[in-house]
């Protein structure tokens, strides 16, 4: 989105000194008073505003009381509609706002279907939050609740339940605002009014998972998400997406820190403000891939090491496969390193280091850039850590160049997650046996070329940083812990390195 | 170090035999009484609606479970004994448990599921036995958790008519 800004004091807003709650706070006038309440700390409750969006002023939740300048009469207005003045007095606190917002949640409930139990989004709902801080405990309404489509699909990503729906419109917003290619209104009229597309058309474009995200109950629920947990048993780590070079800031989410279930988009101003696409939202099947079966290191994960024996591929400890992968990389001169693009900063560096001790430069395998790429946040480059990578002196190759050098080489080692899909194992599996091939990857191919495989963690298994795009850097964190036998990957290339020259190796 | 006085024995006990006869004699007279104890396996204790037994699933009357895996008995249980995970169903209620397990082994019995169920769908019944040649056996799956609602309607009726203030209508 917008290239990296420090921000220097020359750039800063002109900001304007309001009264917040007895506080003197600065607003920046071209935000509305919702912003400044936030900004000073004041808990503002809020449906239809949304930071990122347009403010409406539909919900009316956000009331609070304000007078022009002390002393002055004050009045009740939405806060998400109200321009900041100087000197205006704003209070949030008072029985008369709270009032406002009793009674406007009221009407919200009126017809808000009682089914919490079922609701994913319970937990994690600002209806459910405000209604406990603000809202009454009885609903006063004798008359029966509306009756509406439970289960209307929108498309393959969105689930639409009318009943829930406190037409908000942030979802109507969004493909207005965001997406710039509006897809969803606001049809019907009164208590009738529902959220549709135009002509009944499935939703389109690859960014709909957002909406999920943005709408503040459960209305607008993920099909893959749909009933997989609840999200108190999700635990919750900062990560970064892995599917583009652009490397948004994503929460990974664990159910009982064990199951990847869900990618989130974290805010971060200078990458993907609020927003990620449905590419790197949905790209969990990289990262929740079982193990291989007991006895065996291929169909699956690869918990430790494998090497060739007379049998095929043979399970063994991390030690003896790092100490035969020692002896065909010395017992071969010059051989072809190749790095995953999905390398960190500090894998990267430990071999960098090897490869000095090997006498030779490393690549990193850089497809081809996908169909993916839009003018919004995926850049269409497979290559999360590109720009890192670069930066430490590491040369891109093409996955079909590195295949006719590995058809050459005599000897390769290939370092990190996926480079073995990367370079397509149906075609790695043509090379000729006569190659000694040493794979550092999340699971072994069935190549006649493999020699020795260890297997390494995922991204989500793992602590580490990469460079996006733009050279901000992204944060990885350790959501799950990998398989039992699986090590950092910057650890096992700095044991090989000390297998290699043990004099040289220091650390 | 303490010194016990020993009682100095009388003349009619130290004769020793008229105090055995004494015993003895507290001894049969139990023969003839009606025996407090009880022949377990054989013969169970008497359990009512009060008894706070082993937690269990409803089935309600259409033959589906009442559960919809809301996960509040899972996040009530202070012994972590429960583990739930949803899925999506056809019905009406959308949700419904894809598993759901009672880890007999850390179950306390202390009701919490019971007192936190939204849905009427889980009660302490009256059963008590528990055991296992393994403790695999031992976590109870949705199988070996289902009761139909009729076996448990006495504890529902209890459960509400001690919590009226709260639980106000039967579905």
């Amino acid at each position: 989105m917008s290239q990296p800004t420090t921000p220097t004091p020359s750039d800063k807003p002109a900001t304007i000194k309001i009264q917040v709650d007895g506080r003197e706070v600065e607003a920046d006038p071209k935000q509305p008073l919702i912003r400044a309440c936030h900004d000073s700390g004041v808990d503002v409750p809020m449906y239809c505003y949304h930071p990122g969006l347009t403010p409406v002023g539909s919900c009316r939740i956000c009331q609070v009381e304000v007078a022009a300048a002390p002393g002055q009469p004050s009045r009740v207005v939405a806060a998400c509609r109200t321009p900041v003045s100087p000197g205006m007095v704003v209070q949030t606190d008072t029985p008369k706002a709270h009032e406002t917002r009793r009674e406007c949640l009221e009407f919200l409930l009126k017809n808000h279907p009682l089914d919490c139990p079922i609701c994913d989004k319970a937990g994690e709902c600002d209806l459910q939050d405000y209604s406990f801080n603000e809202g009454q405990g009885k609903g006063r309404s004798s008359e029966p609740r509306r009756k509406l489509e439970k289960r209307k699909s929108l498309g393959d990503v969105i689930v639409l339940d009318e009943e829930r729906c406190i037409l908000c419109s942030r979802c109507v917003r969004f493909f207005q605002d965001v997406t710039h290619k509006p897809q969803l209104t606001v049809s019907g009229l009164g208590s009738r009014s529902t959220i549709s597309t135009f002509g009944d058309k499935p939703l389109t474009g690859n960014y709909q998972g957002n909406l999920a995200d943005i709408c503040p109950v459960g209305a607008l629920t993920l099909k893959p998400f749909r009933f997989q947990a609840r999200v108190w048993n999700l635990s919750k780590s900062l990560s970064t997406c892995a599917e583009c070079s652009r490397g948004c800031s994503i929460t990974v989410e664990a159910l009982r820190g064990k199951e990847v279930k869900r990618f989130r988009p974290r805010f971060n101003a200078q990458v993907n403000q609020y927003w990620m696409c449905d590419t790197g939202r949905f790209a969990y099947a990289p990262v929740t891939q079982p193990l291989a079966p007991a006895g065996s290191a291929l169909g699956g994960r690869l918990a430790g090491a494998a090497v060739r024996g007379y049998g095929g591929l043979e399970l063994v400890e991390v030690e003896p496969a790092l100490a035969e992968a020692a002896d065909i990389l010395a017992a071969h001169p010059k051989p072809l390193v190749l790095l995953s693009p999905f390398a960190t900063q500090e894998e990267a560096r430990a071999a960098l280091e090897l490869c000095a001790t090997l006498g030779v430069a490393a690549r990193f395998v850089s497809p081809a850039p996908s169909a993916l790429k839009d003018d919004l946040l995926n850049t269409g480059d497979p290559c999360p850590n590109r720009r890192g990578l670069t930066e430490l002196g590491l040369a891109p190759v093409e996955p079909a160049q590195a295949r006719v050098e590995l058809a050459q080489a005599r000897a390769a080692l290939l370092i990190g997650e996926r480079i073995q899909e990367l370079l397509e194992p149906a075609e790695l599996a043509k090379l000729p046996a006569e190659l000694r091939l040493v794979v550092f990857d999340v699971c072994a191919h069935d190549l006649p070329a493999l020699d020795v495989a260890v297997g390494a963690p995922t991204h989500v298994e793992k602590s580490g940083q990469w460079l996006n795009i733009d050279g901000h850097v992204g944060v990885l964190n350790v959501a799950v812990p990998p398989p039992a036998g699986v090590g950092p990957l910057e650890r096992t290339l700095r044991e090989l390195r000390a297998a290699l020259a043990p004099s040289a190796a220091t650390r | 170090m303490v010194i016990v006085q020993r009682k100095e024995l009388t003349f009619a006990e130290r004769l020793y035999l008229p105090e055995i006869f004494r015993g003895l004699s507290i001894t049969f007279s139990k023969f003839f009484e009606k025996p407090i104890t009880r022949q377990y396996p054989e013969e169970p204790l008497p359990t009512d609606e009060v008894t706070r037994g082993q937690p269990r699933l409803v089935v309600k009357d259409d033959g589906n479970i009442a559960c919809v895996s809301c996960g509040m008995c899972e996040i009530a249980c202070p012994a972590y004994a429960i583990t739930i995970d949803g899925g999506e169903t056809d019905r009406q209620i959308e949700r419904e448990p894809k598993r759901f397990e009672i880890d007999m082994l850390r179950c306390i019995l202390c009701g919490f599921c019971e007192e936190a169920c939204p849905k009427d769908a889980i009660f302490m019944s009256n059963e008590l036995e528990l055991a296992d040649t393994t403790r695999r056996g031992l976590v109870y799956d949705l199988e070996k958790l289902k009761r139909p609602k009729s076996a448990l309607q006495p504890r529902i009726d209890y459960v509400y008519r001690i919590n009226k203030r709260w639980r106000s209508k039967q579905p």
